[in-house]
């Protein structure tokens, strides 16, 4: 079946590296700076995220009137400049982080916890229990993720536990195939059929023996989809049908700023800059996580 | 063969009714009453009822679904709440100018993609070279197409007023041409038809179209990098050929086979990006139309609008899955 959606790492093997090239300063600085980049970033996010009460000079919903629409650099004071009710971009970016990371981080716990249980009993279980699971897997796989979450939020209503659990649900169907393909592989292998024949039953293989050694790839694999279910609620606030205003979310700072394009560039600017720097801070630790420890998942 | 396709078929038809469903009955828990939306909070009880009658909403739940199935086939979803019109007449208006985005988007995606995805697969040993463009993708990976498309608007339209702030050209007219065969006897008025659409279309496929560049260019690269290690490819350079003759006449073909199946995967990003490319520039289309209609809780247009979109998605891939079989004799149904 080729019903896929998003970036889905490649799955291609490779051949063994050069030992001696892997060896090399060069080689080393080229594995691991992409990594150290994609880290750093993704921690700066975390602490502006937890810290932003301490980090923002200014409240994100105290209105200036001196200062509607002003430039970064206005009154010195407003560092990122301000929107149509005054209030501080820069501010408001910093407390944004939190929604974007609340969401990004919560779906994928959401999505990890029901969809790999889900993929793990269809893979070991086999039979009648897989296709079930799988073809209401590949049902929701039909939609793309943005459009799923959308149908999910318009049914539910726009709120931070409403898009959690909807950008969760879009999310769930990758982590069933994912966790269901690891789990094809390992049944088969010999410390599987070892557990079974000390008597260790279907539950125990599956949580003692298949899980574990699944972990590796999926939380790979999960790093990514955090980058996507970033970018998808910035794409659903940006759609008007996320967290609504005046609550901050990078995707409405930018929505409510479309309007002012033309007189108040800086608005849209840095907080879309926000999005797209979170997003690439978890895809960097996503790929090079997934370059350095699954050399089956690896993309070249 | 005939196997095969009956198969695929035959799991892609639970699928499109599974999928219509979730898109009935998520249409269903929404919030407010479809009447109410309609006529507004001062409406008379009588006249609710009159319009709950008149849409079939006091029927039972499983003879509504039953409804919708059925006519959902016959292209039929009813009429717009705000408008008034058919959705099918909606839809039908709107394809053409979401049809033409992602078709220039793709165009876009596959210039800008496959040669990055190529190049930076032959020259993987070379850092100078493969470096910045692994960025490049990345970079077009993480950058939402929203934000991409007001840069684009910032600079170009407004800025430097190269191109249009909203609209999506005379397309409608373009199309009436052709139907009406004025493209022969007017040519000139056609060729500015279609001038203009491309005009509107520029920055939104360029916009769409990198962000797609991204995926297509890493799909590409490791689809040419399983290709040259193959034997073929050894045994083709072991002939003595020359190395241009290597990548373009052995690698370049077979490397096609594995990227054809992303079109799917490309079909699905290409729809959910049109949905906020369209929002982005203001243009008409699909996607557009779904976001208004939920802004507006015109359930039967949006209800219709996705289920289109899932269809698409569906048979495309069922389309993909096909072909894939066709170029590739190796690949079964299991």
């Amino acid at each position: 079946m080729a019903i896929t959606r998003d970036a889905l790492p490649e799955l291609t093997a490779v051949g063994a590296p050069d030992e001696r090239a892997a060896r090399s300063p060069a080689r080393q600085l080229r594995r691991y700076g992409p990594i150290a980049i994609g880290v750093l970033m993704a921690l700066i996010m975390v602490v502006v995220a937890a810290a932003a009460p301490l980090l923002a000079p200014l409240s994100p919903s105290a209105q200036y009137a001196d200062a509607v629409l002003k430039g970064p650099g206005a009154q010195d004071r407003h560092v990122l400049g301000t929107d149509e009710f005054g209030r501080d971009v820069f501010s408001r970016i910093i407390w944004g982080a939190r929604i974007s990371l609340q969401v990004g981080l919560a779906s994928v716990i959401f999505a990890f916890a029901l969809g790999v249980p889900l993929g793990i009993v269809a893979g070991v279980l086999g039979a009648r229990v897989e296709t079930v699971i799988m073809r209401c897997a590949d049902m929701l796989m039909a939609f793309p993720t943005l459009l799923l979450a959308l149908i999910i939020v318009t049914a539910l209503g726009g709120s931070l536990v409403n898009e959690i659990l909807a950008i969760g649900v879009a999310l769930t169907p990758n982590f069933v195939r994912l966790a269901r393909g690891l789990a094809l592989t390992i049944r088969e292998q010999d410390y599987i059929l070892a557990a079974r024949a000390l008597g260790g039953g279907q539950l125990r293989v599956m949580a003692r023996h298949v899980f574990p050694n699944a972990l590796y790839a999926l939380v790979v694999v999960a790093t990514l989809y955090i980058a996507t279910a970033i970018r998808t609620e910035a794409g659903l606030s940006f759609l008007g049908l996320g967290i609504p205003p005046p609550t901050p979310s990078w995707g409405n700072i930018l929505s409510e700023g479309r309007q002012y394009i033309k007189c108040c560039p800086w608005i849209t600017t840095f907080s879309g800059l926000a999005i797209m720097l979170a997003v690439l801070a978890f895809n960097l630790v996503g790929d090079a996580l997934r370059d350095l420890l699954d050399p089956r998942l690896r993309g070249e | 063969m005939i196997n095969y396709v009956l198969r695929r078929v035959l799991v892609a038809v639970p699928m499109l009714l599974g999928a219509m469903s979730i898109v009935f009955f998520a249409m269903r828990v929404l919030p407010g009453d479809p009447c109410v939306a309609m006529m507004g909070d001062q409406a008379t009880t009588e006249a609710l009822a009159d319009c709950t009658k008149n849409l079939g909403l006091n029927r039972p739940l499983a003879v509504q679904y039953v409804d919708y199935l059925w006519r959902s086939l016959q292209f039929d979803f009813g009429n717009s709440l705000r408008q008034g019109y058919p959705v099918s007449e909606y839809i039908s208006r709107m394809f053409p100018h979401t049809l033409v985005l992602v078709l220039a988007a793709a165009v876009v995606a596959a210039l800008v993609g496959i040669p990055i995805g190529i190049f930076s697969a032959l020259n993987r040993r070379n850092p100078l070279i493969d470096y910045p463009l692994r960025i490049f993708a990345l970079l077009g990976l993480s950058m939402p197409v929203f934000w991409l498309g007001i840069l684009l608007l910032i600079v170009f339209s407004l800025r430097l007023d190269l191109f249009p702030l909203i609209g999506g050209g005379d397309l409608d007219g373009a199309i009436a041409m052709i139907r009406s065969g004025e493209v022969f006897t007017q040519p000139r008025d056609f060729l500015a038809a279609v001038a203009d659409v491309l005009h509107h279309l520029a920055l939104p496929a360029f916009a769409l179209g990198f962000t797609l560049a991204a995926t297509v260019s890493r799909l590409s690269r490791s689809a040419m990098l399983e290709v040259i290690s193959q034997d073929y490819i050894r045994t083709a350079r072991a002939k003595g050929h020359h190395e241009r003759a290597v990548v373009y006449k052995h690698a370049l073909r077979n490397m096609m086979v594995p990227l054809l199946t992303i079109i799917g995967l490309f079909v699905a990003i290409a729809l959910t990006g049109t949905v906020l490319t369209e929002t982005v520039f203001t243009r008409p289309g699909l996607g557009k139309m779904l976001v208004d209609a939920i802004g507006a809780r015109d359930y039967p247009l949006a209800q219709g609008a996705i289920t289109v979109f899932t269809v698409i998605i569906i048979t495309v891939n069922l389309a993909v899955d096909m072909l894939y079989a066709i170029v590739d004799p190796r690949i079964t149904y299991r």
